[in-house]
C-alpha cells in the first residue's frame, strides 16, 4: 500500500520538505535582519555560522574552543552512560528472576524511580562538586533507571513454555537464567540503550547549564551571561548535533550485535 | 505466570523439611519480607553514612529530613511555605501541559491525515526533535525574563514533542483491517475518521499525553533551577546554595512523591476515558 501512495505522490509534495526547511531558515534569517526581533534576542543562521567558525580556534570569551566544549560533555556523559549500564543491566536481569534480588532491590528502585533526573543535580553537586565526579553521578542516577526497568522486564517476558522445558530437562535456576533468560531479555536491554541515552544528555545538559567550567551546557549558559545569543543557539544546535550523531552510532551497534535476533 | 507455579512447587517441597533454619530460608523467599529488610537496610545505612560522616557533614540523618520537611511546611521560606512552593510548580506544570496538548495532539493529528502538512511541519519538527527542552532554558530567559512565561515555553517545547510523535504514530499505526471493515460496510471519509481512526488512535495519544506531563514536571524543574523566585526546583537549589542537605532532599522527596501522583491520577484517568484499551501483559 505504501509503494502505490509513494507513486502516486505528485512532485510538488517531493520538494515540499525541503522548502519548508528553506523558508523556515530564510524566515530565521530575515526575522532578525528586518528587525522584527532585535539581535539582542536571537541570533541568524549566519552569525551563527561564522561564531562557529570562529569558535573552532578561538578560546575567547568563555575559555576554551569549541571541540574541548564538546569532548568534556561527551567524556561525563559516556562515562555515566558506561556506569549506568553496567549496574543497571545486570541489576534489572536479576532482579527479573531471583526473587531475593527483586525483593531487596526493587522497594529501593521504587523511590529512585519517581525523581526526575534533573532533580538530583543539587545533591550531586553538593556531595561531589561541579567536577567530573558529580556530572557522571547525575548522568548515572537519570541513565540507571530505564536500563534497570527495561532489564527487568525483558526478563519476566520469556516465554514461560522455554523456561518449564528446561526445568523438566532438569536445569537449574542459574543455568536456566544464563542460557534462557538473559537471550530472551536482550532486545529490550539493547532499546534501553536508546532511552538511558537520551535522559543522559538531556540531564547532562541541565547539570552545565547549572554548574560547569567547560561542556556544551556551559557555552549556553555563558551566551545568556554574555547575552550572546548567537553563542546560546549554537550551543543548542551543538547540543542537538551531537545527541543526534551517539543516537545513531548506538543504532548501528545494535543493529549489528541484534543481528540475528530480532525478527 | 508459570514461573509462579514453578517456584511454588519448589518451596513446597522445602517446606517438608521442618526446623527454624527451614523457617528462616522460606521467610527469605517472601517479598514481603524482603521488602521490609530492604527498607530497614536502606535506613540503616543512610544512618551510618550521617552518623560516620563518611560524606562529611553533607549527609543528613533521615529524622533530620522529616523534621526539616516540618519546619517548611509551616515556616515561610523566600515568603511562601512548601506547599504554596508545590503549588506554584504544579501551576506551571499544568498550564504548560495544557497548552502543548492543545497545541500537539492536533497538530500530530493533522500531520497523520494530511500529507502537505506533514511535509511542511515534519522537517522542521524533526530539526528540533534532537534538542533537548532544557537547552532552550537560557534562550526562554532571554527572551522572556525568569518569569512565567519562561518556565511555560520550556514546559510546551519538551511536553509537545510526546504529543505530536505519538498522535502521528498512533494513526498511522491503525490497524489496516480496521478501515476494510468500514469501507465494506459502507462508510464514508468522515465516517472513517471518526469511528475508526479516532478510537483506535487514542490509547497511543493518550500514552503520549502520560509521557509528557512526566516529561512536563522534569521540565519545570529543570527551568526552576536555573532561575526562579518559587517552586520546587527553587527549593533544592536554595538548599544547595544554603548548604543545608536536609532540604534538598526534603525537596527530593516531596518532588519524587508528586511526580507519583501525577503518573498514578493519568493512569487512573486513562481507565476511566479509554476502557477499550487492551492491556499488554
Amino acid at each position: 500500500m505504501a509503494e502505490v501512495l509513494r507513486k502516486n505522490v505528485s512532485p510538488f509534495l517531493k520538494i515540499l520538505p525541503y522548502l519548508s526547511i528553506a523558508s523556515f531558515f530564510v524566515g530565521w534569517q530575515l526575522l532578525v535582519d528586518l528587525d522584527i526581533v532585535p539581535n539582542v534576542l536571537l541570533a541568524t543562521p549566519t552569525q551563527v555560522l561564522r561564531l562557529f567558525i570562529d569558535k573552532l580556534t578561538n578560546e575567547n570569551p568563555d575559555g576554551a574552543v569549541l571541540l574541548v566544549h564538546v569532548w568534556t560533555s561527551l567524556q561525563e556523559a559516556l562515562l555515566g552512560y558506561i556506569l549506568a549500564l553496567a549496574v543497571g543491566i545486570p541489576l534489572g536481569l536479576l532482579m527479573g528472576w531471583f526473587v531475593v534480588a527483586e525483593g531487596l532491590a526493587r522497594p529501593l528502585f521504587e523511590m529512585i524511580r519517581p525523581i526526575p533526573p534533573v532533580a538530583w543535580i543539587p545533591l550531586a553537586i553538593f556531595w561531589f562538586g561541579i567536577g567530573l565526579s558529580g556530572k557522571v553521578f547525575i548522568i548515572w542516577a537519570s541513565g540507571i533507571v530505564p536500563c534497570v526497568i527495561n532489564s527487568f522486564v525483558g526478563v519476566r517476558m520469556t516465554n514461560p513454555t522455554l523456561i518449564q522445558m528446561a526445568r523438566t530437562y532438569g536445569a537449574s535456576d542459574w543455568q536456566i537464567f544464563r542460557q534462557i533468560c538473559i537471550p530472551s531479555a536482550l532486545p529490550m536491554v539493547f532499546g534501553a540503550l536508546q532511552i538511558a541515552l537520551a535522559a543522559s544528555w538531556t540531564t547532562l545538559v541541565a547539570a552545565e547549564l547549572i554548574a560547569a567550567d567547560t561542556g556544551l551546557g556551559f557555552l549556553i549558559t555563558m551566551g545568556r551571561r554574555l547575552l550572546m545569543p548567537d553563542m546560546i543557539v549554537l550551543g543548542m544546535l551543538l547540543v542537538g548535533l551531537t545527541g543526534f550523531a551517539i543516537g545513531i552510532l548506538i543504532d548501528r551497534v545494535e543493529r549489528r550485535l541484534l543481528a540475528g535476533i530480532r525478527r | 505466570m508459570a514461573i509462579e507455579v514453578a517456584k511454588g512447587t519448589q518451596q513446597d517441597l522445602e517446606e517438608n523439611h521442618s526446623g527454624i533454619g527451614v523457617f528462616l530460608l522460606h521467610c527469605l523467599k517472601n517479598r514481603f519480607v524482603l521488602y521490609t529488610l530492604s527498607i530497614i537496610g536502606f535506613l540503616l545505612i543512610w544512618y551510618a553514612i550521617a552518623v560516620l560522616r563518611i560524606l562529611g557533614n553533607f549527609m543528613p540523618r533521615p529524622l533530620e529530613v522529616v523534621n526539616q520537611l516540618g519546619i517548611m511546611m509551616v515556616d515561610p521560606l523566600a515568603g511562601r511555605t512548601l506547599p504554596l512552593h508545590l503549588w506554584a510548580s504544579l501551576q506551571r506544570v499544568f498550564i504548560g501541559f495544557l497548552l502543548s496538548v492543545l497545541i500537539g495532539v492536533p497538530l500530530g493529528l493533522l500531520m497523520a491525515l494530511s500529507r502537505p502538512i506533514n511535509s511542511i511541519v515534519k522537517p522542521v519538527f524533526d530539526l528540533f526533535k534532537p534538542m533537548p527542552p532544557i537547552s532552550w532554558i537560557s534562550l526562554a530567559i532571554l527572551w522572556f525574563g525568569i518569569g512565567e512565561t519562561s518556565k511555560v515555553f520550556i514546559i510546551i517545547i519538551g511536553a509537545i514533542v510526546p504529543c505530536v510523535i505519538n498522535s502521528f504514530n498512533g494513526i498511522r499505526l491503525v490497524d489496516p483491517e480496521l478501515y476494510d471493515v468500514i469501507r465494506m460496510l459502507g462508510g464514508n471519509r468522515r465516517q472513517e475518521i471518526w469511528e475508526v481512526t479516532f478510537p483506535a488512535a487514542f490509547p497511543a495519544i493518550f500514552a503520549g499525553i502520560q509521557i509528557s506531563l512526566s516529561v512536563a514536571w522534569t521540565c519545570v524543574l529543570a527551568a526552576e533551577l536555573v532561575g526562579a523566585r518559587e517552586g520546587m526546583g527553587f527549593i533544592i537549589i536554595l538548599g544547595m546554595n544554603l548548604s543545608r542537605p536536609a532540604m534538598i532532599i526534603g525537596g527530593m522527596v516531596v518532588i519524587a512523591l508528586t511526580a507519583w501522583v501525577l503518573s498514578l491520577s493519568v493512569g487512573q484517568l486513562e481507565k476511566w476515558v479509554c476502557p477499550w484499551k487492551r492491556e499488554i501483559h
